[in-house]
């Protein structure tokens, strides 16, 4: 049976009046009609909006939000290539609330639509339940969304018109069916695919699945780094290369010596034009709060200092996008694709063979044994440089057990990730703080000509904003102290120990 | 909440029309409104299409509140509900007291049913009674369509003494003329003579005789909606404004 709201969909072809047979003692009238007209389907790159059961349509300058319950809010006003919190006023922004900042809306197919208001009356005339018929029709297929709603004190005329569209209506009906009747065979992008683990699987295999997969995860935001939609592309295009580069310094001698020295090369090579642009993305990103942090009359300065953030993402961003473009980089990446999808197409190394199971285990044990290490001597007084040590070797920690999480108990795995997570947050905004300071002085010694003269308002700014991230990066340290001690419970140390310890295995 | 009651101590005066079209005016206006059947020969469920419930003829049903809260009929216009009632009124001085109150099982269970209303309006009986002094005590506003008629300015008087005598709050009462004509000398007569008399009582909108008012019962809808931009319609507006934008104590 049909869900308890009146929500249906009809693939292919409907009409209303085909429901009028199954309504004894009512008549179903059409009221008002929006004549067919254009529209995009409106979503971010991952389909956020379908996710939460949504559906945003635009029609000429009107948005359109339709809620899993059938329920429609609509604005008018452009989403395409705007962020939510940049759309206008209105109902469907108020209800897109909490859609993420960083991911802009884009239209992800287009074509026709169609709606009709209808009431279904008694023998009076009167109206005793609502709905809307919307039409939605793509290249990909054709689609007919029906909502009724009750009014209120008529329940019984509700249940009856509910049924006589049930009976008429097949398949799964959730705004999904909508998606999957619109877009056939496309399946939303993920930035983190799950990869399927065999505990025997050898871990060369193990290896060349998950670069593979992130190869291809980078791959498919390519386009939307050169057409600028948001920053998320470039953000996530990083985070796959880095997998891929963790993958091979942590698997050591899953390949071959010669050929894990020439595919860290490569990769490092496709990562290094990503950096400049990421960074200006980070401070541009934060620029609100950056000018919360100064008073006012140190704005001036900060405007400057964006403006030439603004210039040099712009140069970066140029030689990136040239590079993306270049025939030279189409080749290495197919043939980098060809390579990592073929099996025997790689020198194996010595540990190529060695079952998946056995080889997490050795991996995650030995690694937290060195974040346990490295955290258990940072005190308010260690160098900057430990912190860091620290922080790169949780991140690697976290990589094997996310590439390895599927061999493993998940509830033990969520167990330990929580906390973790917490220290790398710190650590990460410690790092953050840091990277930041090093990065205004060396722009303001950019910025100086040759007798080390510099932009007085533009030095203030600077000098003001390094005072408070030092200030703010000696807090994070205390943090990280507290939140290691917190990952380092011994709890967490028995479940490492029991997951990932085991002596008969252990080389 | 606002309790607004359209009372007449007489007959045929158009106080159904003014029910129905006042609240498809408070409901236009954005406002959630139930608009409470409570004459039994009155006609707003009719004129409305809704048919009369027929647990709703049992008298006790006021103390049973989710009988009272299933009743409730949707009117096929936005924020615009009906209780579509006939009701005899036995208990009906409990109903209003608890409307009034915040605690009560009642208002609570409005609330529950998402249906705690920014004015409920209630097309009262014409006849004098303990129950018509209840509602007058637990409304916030009386309106009171006066035809101007010598008949009509009998009756009024009738009230506006009753109200005295019971000690009535007399600014409560917002009479309005209706179904003028104001070819017939004796309409403006009546109209500047009860003017005068009453002056704080009247309001200065004036619903005219018309067709078009008459034509609800065929067309069994509010006047806005078949014939909103005829003059009946547009009186029944300024009535509506001037009530609105008028002195009203809100509980």
């Amino acid at each position: 049976m049909a869900n308890d709201d009146g929500f249906f969909v009809f693939s292919g072809r409907f009409d209303l009046t085909q429901v009028s047979k199954g309504l004894k003692g009512f008549s179903l009238k059409i009221e008002n009609s929006i004549p067919r007209r254009a529209f995009n389907l409106l979503d971010c790159y991952d389909q956020s909006v379908r996710a939460g059961g949504r559906l945003l349509i635009q029609t000429d300058d009107v948005l359109r939000l339709l809620n899993s319950d059938g329920s429609v809010v609509e604005q008018s006003g452009i989403g395409t290539g705007r962020f939510v919190q940049d759309l206008p006023e209105g109902p469907v922004r108020t209800a897109l609330t909490g859609f993420s900042s960083l991911r802009a809306l884009m239209g992800i197919t287009s074509g026709w639509f169609e709606s009709h208001d209808f009431a279904v009356l008694d023998d009076l005339q009167k109206t005793q339940v609502r709905g809307f018929a919307q039409s939605l029709s793509t290249q990909g297929g054709q689609v007919v969304l029906v909502c009724v709603q009750p009014m209120r004190g008529y329940d019984r005329a509700f249940q009856t018109v509910r049924a006589a569209f049930a009976d008429l209506s097949s398949g799964q009906q959730s705004m999904e069916a909508v998606f999957q009747a619109l877009l056939p065979g496309i399946s939303p992008y993920k930035a983190k695919p799950d990869i399927a683990l065999g505990t025997d699987e050898p871990s060369v295999q193990v290896a060349t699945d998950i670069i593979r997969t992130y190869l291809h995860v980078a791959r498919q935001n390519e386009a939307g780094v050169i057409a600028d939609i948001d920053t998320e592309f470039l953000h996530d295009y990083r985070v796959s290369l880095r997998r891929i580069r963790s993958v091979l310094s942590l698997f050591k001698g899953v390949f071959s010596p010669d050929q894990t020295a020439e595919f860290k090369q490569v990769f490092s090579d496709l990562m290094a034009p990503t950096g400049p642009v990421r960074d200006m993305d980070v401070y541009l990103l934060d620029k609100d709060m950056y000018f919360s942090l100064l008073p006012s009359n140190l704005h001036l300065g900060l405007e400057a200092m964006f403006d030439q953030f603004r210039a040099e993402r712009a140069r970066a961003f140029q030689a990136l996008t040239k590079q993306f473009r270049s025939t030279a980089y189409e080749q290495q990446m197919s043939k980098l694709t060809t390579l990592f999808s073929e099996a025997g197409a790689i020198q194996p190394g010595p540990n190529a063979a060695r079952g998946a199971y056995d080889y997490a285990c050795a991996l995650i044990w030995k690694r937290y044994r060195k974040v346990c290490k490295l955290a258990r001597r940072i005190t308010e007084d260690t160098p900057d440089e430990a912190v860091h040590a620290l922080r790169i070797d949780c991140k690697k920690l976290r990589y094997l057990m996310e590439f390895f999480a599927p061999l493993f108990d998940k509830k033990a795995f969520k167990v330990l990730i929580k906390p973790l997570k917490k220290l790398q947050d710190n650590l990460g905004l410690f790092n953050d703080y840091s990277v930041q300071q090093d990065a205004l002085l060396g722009f303001v010694s950019r910025q100086s000509n040759a007798q080390g003269r510099v932009n007085a308002q533009l030095a203030l700014a600077a000098g003001g904003l390094v005072g408070i991230l030092d200030q703010r990066q000696r807090a994070e340290r205390h943090r990280v102290i507290a939140s290691f001690k917190h990952f380092d419970s011994q709890d967490t140390q028995h479940l490492f120990c029991t997951l990932f310890h085991h002596k008969e295995v252990k080389t | 909440m606002k309790i607004i009651a359209c009372y007449s101590n007489k007959g045929g005066v158009g106080k159904t029309a003014t029910s129905v079209n006042l609240a498809y005016c408070y409901a236009q206006a954005g406002y959630t409104v139930l608009l409470c059947d409570l004459d039994p020969q009155g006609a707003s469920g009719f004129y409305l299409r809704v048919k009369p419930s027929k647990k709703l003829k049992d008298a006790r049903f006021f103390e049973d509140v989710e009988r009272f809260t299933g009743s409730i009929r949707a009117s096929d216009y936005d924020r615009f509900d009906v209780l579509p009632a006939n009701l005899t009124f036995r208990d009906f001085d409990v109903f209003l007291s608890r409307m009034r109150n915040k605690r009560s099982r009642l208002k609570k269970a409005l609330a529950a049913a998402g249906s705690d209303y920014d004015v409920v309006l209630l097309d009262c009986p014409p006849n004098f009674s303990t129950l018509s002094e209840n509602i007058f005590r637990a409304a916030d506003q009386i309106v009171v369509p006066v035809i101007p008629t010598t008949l009509s300015e009998r009756t009024f008087d009738q009230l506006v003494t009753f109200f005295e005598k019971q000690g009535l709050p007399k600014k409560k009462l917002r009479a309005f003329f209706s179904m003028v004509q104001r070819r017939k000398t004796l309409h403006l007569d009546t109209i500047e003579r009860m003017r005068k008399l009453y002056r704080k009582r009247f309001l200065n909108a004036e619903i005219p005789f018309a067709a078009d008012i008459e034509r609800m019962g065929q067309n069994r809808a509010p006047l806005g909606v078949y014939a909103g931009r005829s003059a009946a319609a547009i009186a029944y507006q300024e009535l509506f404004d001037e009530l609105e934008n008028g002195e009203v104590s809100t509980i």
